[in-house]
């Protein structure tokens, strides 16, 4: 696995208040989702990766560069979209995603044409000669993300890129952030929104007070081994059978959760509907979702 | 011949093309001071002040050569002489400095632009300089452009002719230029000190004003009653009397003259202000960058 980022044993603190407390990471190119409650130290993370902080210990490699020793390197090749305002409102949104290309190190004639192509790409194209203060918030937003890459970063850094949307504003957020990865941008997305992770990323990294809860693709992390049953009319025959059977059974909403200890619970489950009688609804491998994740992760830490 | 109405995607362009990184960062930033300062690519409200103030600063050069084309040499004494001129232009030096730093420190801070900047290959010094430097240029040409002006306005109308007269008065272009430095330091540095702890520039540019008209005055009581060495702290009054140095004139009673000082105190005075200011500018910007 080639990672695009690593940390060492990284520890920041603002005065007291421990932020990140000595975190080890690997981190695949890809889209990578950084979820955590507000505090767990998402931003603080991602302005280390930029060095705009310095640790107070620890280790930082982002795309091959030492940070902060490395810093002007990794900015001319990392695109960065902070959570709060970035936007001077006197500009336009041509003027303004030049001026933000060229600050990324391209020649003033590439900088015309990718602010061009960006702003196409995030859906402004239209609207390139309107002032940045007169946009409404999801309009701003898609700026905000088109300032980030328009200087073709091989990485960029989202902070919370959903925050004050409304469902469709996040709908095309979301859509926007899913097609990085066919420009070839590699992403890290901050969010608490855990759903919108699942929907855009595919290597999860979990931070809860200053630590890393988990780490890894989303896919290991999703997947159980437990079984999802909804049966028609009454489920008590059915999960006293499989209780019988050695199955540990929880209600799930309208279905069951089934697991085996030791054993196949699909094994267990065709068995015991042939022997009930009943009939499915629904049978497939149970999933879970970064909620649970995080709330149980969450619960073990405490 | 493609259908009518294909619209052809051209996908994603990724940029294979050179990458300028600092070098062309700092260039950008100060690219963008320059036009933020005039107000270009601005609303029209946003040109108004330093087209007046460049107006104001100008105006009276072209009117003098005006005259002098009518009338004929009129004589520096008829008209005032390049060390006056600096005594007219100080003042609006001092607004167009404060008018300036404001506009280029303060909306990067207040619109959170500085999370841009902290995305792109620049330092804290970076960006301080190149922002110092875009301000340098502009308040550069604007001091010293009218003094060219004038040289070459009364070169033009002067009855020792066009090249002698330019010949004999080749000194005036070198000491105009370093007089203008010294009042770029003297009032940049302290104007920018106040903008980067300001979040209003119309605001940043009053207490700017208020504060050194009402410091002057309170110095000029102390030195008056006899605490002379309060003369060292009247910062409006040392790029005037070192201009008048460089010069070689003696266009009006300075407060560091009148306390008897040199000089080259008001010069030392000067850079030290600058530093202190520069440093204190840099320190709060670390932080920020």
């Amino acid at each position: 696995m080639t990672s695009i980022v690593s940390t060492r044993g990284l520890r920041f603190a603002y005065g007291d208040i421990v932020a990140l407390s000595g975190i080890d990471l690997e981190v695949p190119a890809g889209s990578i989702g950084l979820v955590g409650a507000n505090g767990a130290g998402k931003t603080t993370l991602l302005k280390l990766l930029l060095g705009i902080l310095s640790p107070n210990s620890g280790e930082i490699d982002v795309l091959g560069h030492a940070v902060p020793g490395q810093a002007i390197e990794v900015r001319s090749r990392v695109g960065y979209m902070p959570e709060g305002p970035c936007l001077p409102p006197d500009q336009t949104a041509a003027d303004f995603l030049i001026y933000a290309a060229e600050l990324g190190g391209l020649p003033l004639r590439a900088a015309r044409q990718r602010a061009s192509d960006v702003l196409t790409i995030v859906g402004l194209h239209e609207e390139r000669f309107r002032d940045l203060g007169g946009f409404s918030t999801g309009m701003q937003q898609r700026a905000k993300l088109a300032q980030a890459i328009v200087h073709d970063p091989e990485l960029v850094l989202l902070d919370e890129p959903t925050a004050g949307l409304d469902p469709e504003g996040r709908e095309e957020m979301l859509n926007l952030i899913t097609r990085l990865s066919d420009f070839g941008i590699n992403a890290i997305v901050s969010s608490h929104v855990l759903p919108d992770i699942e929907r855009t990323c595919s290597w999860v990294v979990m931070l809860d007070g200053g630590k890393v809860l988990r780490s890894g693709p989303l896919t290991d992390l999703s997947t159980t081994d437990e079984v999802e049953l909804e049966t028609l009319g009454d489920p008590a025959p059915v999960e006293a059978a499989l209780r019988a059977a050695g199955a540990e059974v929880t209600h799930d909403g309208k279905g069951l959760a089934i697991k085996v200890p030791g054993g196949d619970p699909f094994t267990v489950v065709r068995d015991v509907l042939a022997a009930t009688g009943a009939g499915i609804r629904r049978l497939g491998a149970r999933r879970t979702t970064l909620e649970d994740i995080y709330l149980a992760e969450g619960e073990d830490a405490s | 011949m493609p259908p009518e109405g294909v619209v052809f995607d051209l996908g994603y362009r990724p940029h294979e093309g050179d990458r300028l990184g600092r070098a062309g960062a700092f260039k950008a930033l100060y690219r963008d001071g320059v036009r933020r300062v005039f107000g270009i690519r601005r609303k029209a409200r946003r040109k108004i002040f330093p087209a007046i103030l460049i107006g104001i600063a100008v105006l009276p050069a072209l009117f003098f050569v005006a005259i002098g084309v009518v009338l004929g040499d009129l004589g520096a004494d008829v008209f005032f002489d390049h060390p006056e001129y600096f005594n007219w232009t100080g003042n609006i030096t001092l607004i167009f400095c404060a008018l300036a730093a404001s506009e280029l420190i303060i909306p990067d801070r207040v619109h959170g632009t500085m999370a841009v900047y902290a995305s792109r290959p620049l330092t804290a010094v970076d960006y301080i300089g190149a922002r110092a430097l875009s301000m340098a240029a502009v308040v550069f040409g604007f001091v010293w452009l009218p003094h060219l002006l004038l040289l070459i306005g009364r070169a033009w109308t002067s009855s020792e002719g066009f090249t002698t007269y330019l010949t004999g008065h080749l000194d005036l272009l070198w000491q105009t230029a370093l007089a203008t430095i010294v009042y770029l330091v003297a009032y940049g540095t302290l104007a920018f000190l106040v903008a980067v702890y300001s979040s209003r520039p119309a605001l940043a540019v009053v207490i700017f004003l208020v504060v050194l008209a009402a410091w002057r005055a309170t110095l000029e009581a102390l030195a008056s009653a006899g605490y002379t060495v309060a003369a060292l702290g009247a910062v409006p009054d040392h790029p005037g009397y070192v201009k008048d140095w460089i010069m070689g004139a003696n266009s009006e009673a300075w407060l560091p003259e009148t306390a008897g000082f040199d000089p080259i105190v008001s010069l030392a005075a000067i850079v030290v202000i600058a530093a202190v200011a520069a440093y204190a500018v840099l320190r709060r910007y670390r932080s920020l960058l």
